[in-house]
């Protein structure tokens, strides 16, 4: 059974026709080549597949793309643009809050809604913030730093603090 | 022309995935029909939903309908934390879901004179945020907080936490001790159940085959009352409870005695249950550490049920129910003080 769904993604209007069991993570991955964002579990346990569904970040392994009908979504292919890498980005490669990667785009998309609703949110609350993203390299000390960085407080300075 | 790729699925494999699909982009991008299907060890189509038929009724009455014409074969969707797991897990099929996501009465809080009705549909972010929730229902609100993790809590409705009905879920202690009454409506009208008698085992409730839950009233407590809920579990975040304990108290504040009382116990029977010994081992006393120590040792002794498994044994459970119970009244106890 096939439905055809009106979405905005990254800024670009999408129509397409999905079948009504497909995640919104496969239909971001499978239909339209967005692998940025990835899958770890299939089951809502690691974050990797983050994204941001009309303001608030979701697991999109966890939503059916038909229910996605509507909305506005963001993934980490939105964030650079022809002038380089988004400042949050940028700090978490200047930082080394990236080993393997893979949880990376999740918990940037974590991060930015993070930080979007609050430009300067406290350690306890950057970690609340962090609390659906596992990662298994980095120990989340750097991935901390990366983002307390971006926080207004910090911005600037050359080292955020943990 | 369609593409079909088969992936045995380790991690590994997930990002082979990616860097095949870079490699052949030139390929998919001219004929974007592929699709992957992910396979275990056995050969099974793993992790990927089954087949089903999809409704959004825009009305709980359209719900209803539906409900009605398929019964046990068609499937509630709310948040899909839950139901979306199962189903990928092969745990539960279905071939009809019905997503209750666009009936809008089902996710507002309303409040009236001297209750709330919060709909099936309310997520756990929206109590956090709610000012009545805040304010009045403070055990509630701390349960929904407790509940997986912030990804998890935008979806993961409260209507869902219930009809999920596990022992260690995280909503029901507090609803126990709010005196909720647990709103159905089905082709025969609507009725009223008290939440003590909604749960009838792990993952089992009353609920009909063509009923739906469409939410929850709470009478708004008076003065000089007071709430605390806490969780134990093995790590802050996403994890399942090894018990769970709400405490609800009144005082009389002339002479700081205990009005009226409550306490609800998770994960230490086969629902979540009331601690009924407890609660009258503190009627009509006054109000100090040594009464709620006391009740503690009743609650553990003879309220809990609990079992062993790889969470935590019976005893460590028991133990913990004494110490949680202590600790949410006397918080509550504060909480009802400050008034
Ligand atoms: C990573 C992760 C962590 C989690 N952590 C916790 C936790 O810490 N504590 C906890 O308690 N739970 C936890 N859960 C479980 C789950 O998120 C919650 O139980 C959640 O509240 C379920 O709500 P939902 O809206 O997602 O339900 P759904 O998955 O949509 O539905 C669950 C079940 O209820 C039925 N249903 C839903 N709404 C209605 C209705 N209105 N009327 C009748 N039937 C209905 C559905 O048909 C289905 O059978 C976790 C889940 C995940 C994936
Ligand atoms: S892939 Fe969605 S949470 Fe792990
Ligand atoms: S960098 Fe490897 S999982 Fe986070």
């Amino acid at each position: 059974m096939k439905r055809i769904i009106n979405l905005t993604i990254n800024k670009i209007i999408y129509e397409h026709a999905v079948e009504v069991n497909t995640t919104l993570a496969d239909f971001l991955r499978y239909e339209l080549g967005l692998t940025g964002t990835k899958k770890g579990c299939d089951t809502g346990d690691c974050g990797a597949c983050t994204v941001i569904l009309d303001g608030d970040t979701v697991n999109s392994c966890l939503v059916l793309a038909v229910q996605a009908d509507g909305a506005v979504i963001e993934t980490i292919e939105g964030l650079s643009n022809e002038d380089g890498l988004h400042p949050l980005q940028q700090a978490f490669v200047e930082k080394g809050a990236i080993q393997c990667g893979f949880c990376s785009p999740g918990v940037i998309m974590s991060s930015k809604n993070l930080l979007d609703k609050n430009d300067n949110p406290s350690n306890q609350e950057i970690r609340e913030g962090l609390s659906g993203n596992l990662c298994r390299c980095t120990g989340y000390t750097k991935i901390f730093e990366a983002v307390s960085s971006q926080c207004s407080d910090n911005k600037g300075g050359s080292h955020g603090k943990i | 022309m369609i593409f079909t790729i088969f992936c045995v699925r380790h991690y590994e494999y997930d990002v082979g995935i990616d860097i095949f699909l870079s490699t052949y982009r030139f390929l998919y991008d001219s004929a974007m029909d592929y699709q992957i299907i992910s396979i275990n060890q056995k050969g099974e189509n793993f992790m990927l939903l089954p087949k089903f038929e999809f409704y959004e009724p825009t009305s709980i009455q359209q719900a209803i309908e539906l409900k009605k014409k398929y019964q046990g074969k068609a499937k509630l969707l709310a948040g899909g934390t839950d139901l979306l797991v199962h189903l990928k897990k092969k745990l539960i099929t279905t071939d009809h879901i019905i997503s209750l996501s666009k009936i809008k009465d089902l996710s507002q809080i309303k409040e009236e004179r001297d209750f709330i009705e919060i709909g099936a549909c309310v997520t756990m972010s929206q109590l956090s945020k709610s000012k009545v929730i805040q304010e009045k229902f403070s055990a509630l609100k701390e349960g929904g907080d407790n509940l997986g993790n912030h990804l998890i809590r935008n979806r993961a409705t409260i209507g869902g936490n219930v009809c999920g009905a596990s022992p260690a879920a995280d909503t029901l202690p507090a609803l126990l001790v709010y005196q909720t009454q647990v709103l159905l409506q089905g082709p025969d009208g609507r009725r009223k159940v008290a939440i003590e008698s909604f749960f009838k085992g792990p993952g089992k409730t009353i609920i009909k085959d063509d009923e739906i839950l469409t939410g929850f009233e709470l009478p708004i407590p008076q003065k000089n009352c007071g709430a605390h809920y806490i969780q134990l579990g093995k790590r802050k975040s996403s994890e399942i409870n090894v018990v769970n304990v709400a405490s609800f108290i009144e005082i009389n504040p002339g002479n700081k005695t205990i009005k009226n009382c409550r306490i609800a116990l998770g994960a230490v029977a086969a629902t979540p249950i009331r601690s009924f010994f407890a609660e009258d081992a503190l009627k009509n006393k006054t109000a100090d550490e040594t009464a709620f120590y006391e009740a503690g040792e009743v609650a553990r002794r003879k309220d809990c049920k609990p079992i062993d498994d790889f969470r935590g044994t019976a005893e460590y459970r028991r133990a913990m129910i004494g110490v949680l119970t202590k600790r949410t009244l006397e918080t509550a106890y504060k909480q009802a003080m400050a008034q």
